[in-house]
C-alpha cells in the first residue's frame, strides 16, 4: 500500500517477463485459447508476425500494480480504462508505471485520478490509460 | 476455466447485431481456479478473487459462446470494479453486444460485460473492443 497518497506520486512499478509458457498457463487459466496467443506456426503467418500475450494477461499485471498501491480500494472502488497500442511478445519485459495525477473531491468522497502506461524493455507503450480509485 | 452455463451452440461474427445478449454463465471461484489464475500471472491469492480474473470470467463468458476467426486482437477495455468478491464464491456474468462497427480495413466489436454476486448485486462491469481481422470476418 502506499503510504502516503497525494498528487504526483508515482506508484510502485511492476515487471513481467513475458514468456510463451506465461501465455499459455494463462490461455488455459482464462479459457481463451485464440491461435494469435498460443499457435506460433498461425501467429507467424498474420500480420503481428508471431504469438502475443493476451492483452487480458497485461491488464491482471496493471491491476497488480494498483491493488500493491490500493489495496481493497481498488477491488472495490476502482475503474481502468486503457487503450493496447502495441502486443507484448515472447521475450518481453513489461513494466507496469503510474501516477497520481490528481485527488478529486465528489460528494465528499476523495477519488485518486491515476494515469497509467506499460512499456516493454525498448521503452514503447503498449498499454496506455488511467485509472480512478475510490479511497476510503 | 469451465462454467455452469456454457452453451454448445455458437453465433458467429455476421449473425451478432448490437444488443444481442449472449447466454449468461456462472462461475464458482474456488480455490483450484484462483490458484490457477494466480500462478498464470505470477501474483499471489489473499481471501478475496482477483477483480482481473472474474473480469476473465466474464470475457469467457462472451468467448464460449461467439466463434470468431483466429487472429482477433483486443483495442481498448474499460473496467469497473464495485465490490469485493470472496474466493469461493459464485458469480454470474452477462455480455451483450454494444456495437458493431465496420470500418474500410477492420471490423470491430464492442461489448458490454456485466458480473453479479450471489445476491444479484453488480460486483464488477466492463466494455471491451475487439478487432477482427476484414478477410477472415469477410469469409464468415
Amino acid at each position: 500500500m502506499l503510504s502516503e497518497i497525494c498528487e504526483g506520486k508515482t506508484l510502485s512499478s511492476v515487471v513481467r517477463e513475458i514468456t510463451q509458457e506465461t501465455i499459455n498457463l494463462y490461455a488455459e487459466a482464462s479459457g481463451d485459447f485464440n491461435p494469435i496467443h498460443i499457435d506460433e506456426s498461425f501467429a507467424a503467418q498474420t500480420p503481428l508476425g508471431g504469438t502475443i500475450a493476451h492483452g487480458m494477461l497485461i491488464l491482471a499485471y496493471v491491476s497488480e500494480m494498483m491493488m500493491q498501491s490500493f489495496g481493497l480500494s481498488w477491488a472495490s472502488g476502482g475503474k481502468l480504462s486503457v487503450r493496447f497500442k502495441a502486443p507484448a511478445r515472447p521475450g518481453d519485459t513489461v513494466t507496469v508505471s503510474g501516477k497520481i495525477d490528481s485527488i478529486e473531491h465528489k460528494n465528499n468522497i476523495l477519488y485518486a485520478n491515476c494515469s497509467l502506461e506499460c512499456c516493454n524493455q525498448k521503452n514503447e507503450t503498449i498499454v496506455i490509460g488511467g485509472a480512478v480509485v475510490k479511497l476510503p | 476455466m469451465s462454467d455452469k452455463g456454457k452453451k454448445e451452440a455458437y453465433i458467429t461474427y455476421g449473425e451478432l447485431v448490437p444488443g444481442y445478449e449472449f447466454p449468461p454463465a456462472s462461475y464458482e471461484l474456488n480455490t483450484a481456479l484462483i490458484a490457477k489464475y494466480v500462478k498464470a500471472v505470477d501474483s499471489s491469492a489473499g481471501k478475496i478473487a482477483p477483480p482481473l480474473a472474474i473480469a476473465a470470467c466474464a470475457m469467457a463468458t462472451m468467448s464460449g459462446a461467439l466463434s470468431l476467426p483466429p487472429g482477433v486482437i483486443h483495442a481498448s477495455q474499460e473496467f469497473e470494479f464495485f465490490k469485493l468478491v470472496p474466493i469461493g464464491a459464485t458469480v454470474s456474468c452477462q455480455a451483450r453486444v454494444a456495437q458493431k462497427i465496420t470500418r474500410t480495413k477492420m471490423r470491430m466489436l464492442v461489448l458490454e460485460l456485466s458480473v453479479f454476486n450471489e445476491d444479484r448485486e453488480r460486483v464488477q462491469s466492463g466494455k471491451a473492443t475487439i478487432v477482427l481481422p476484414i478477410e477472415r470476418a469477410d469469409a464468415e
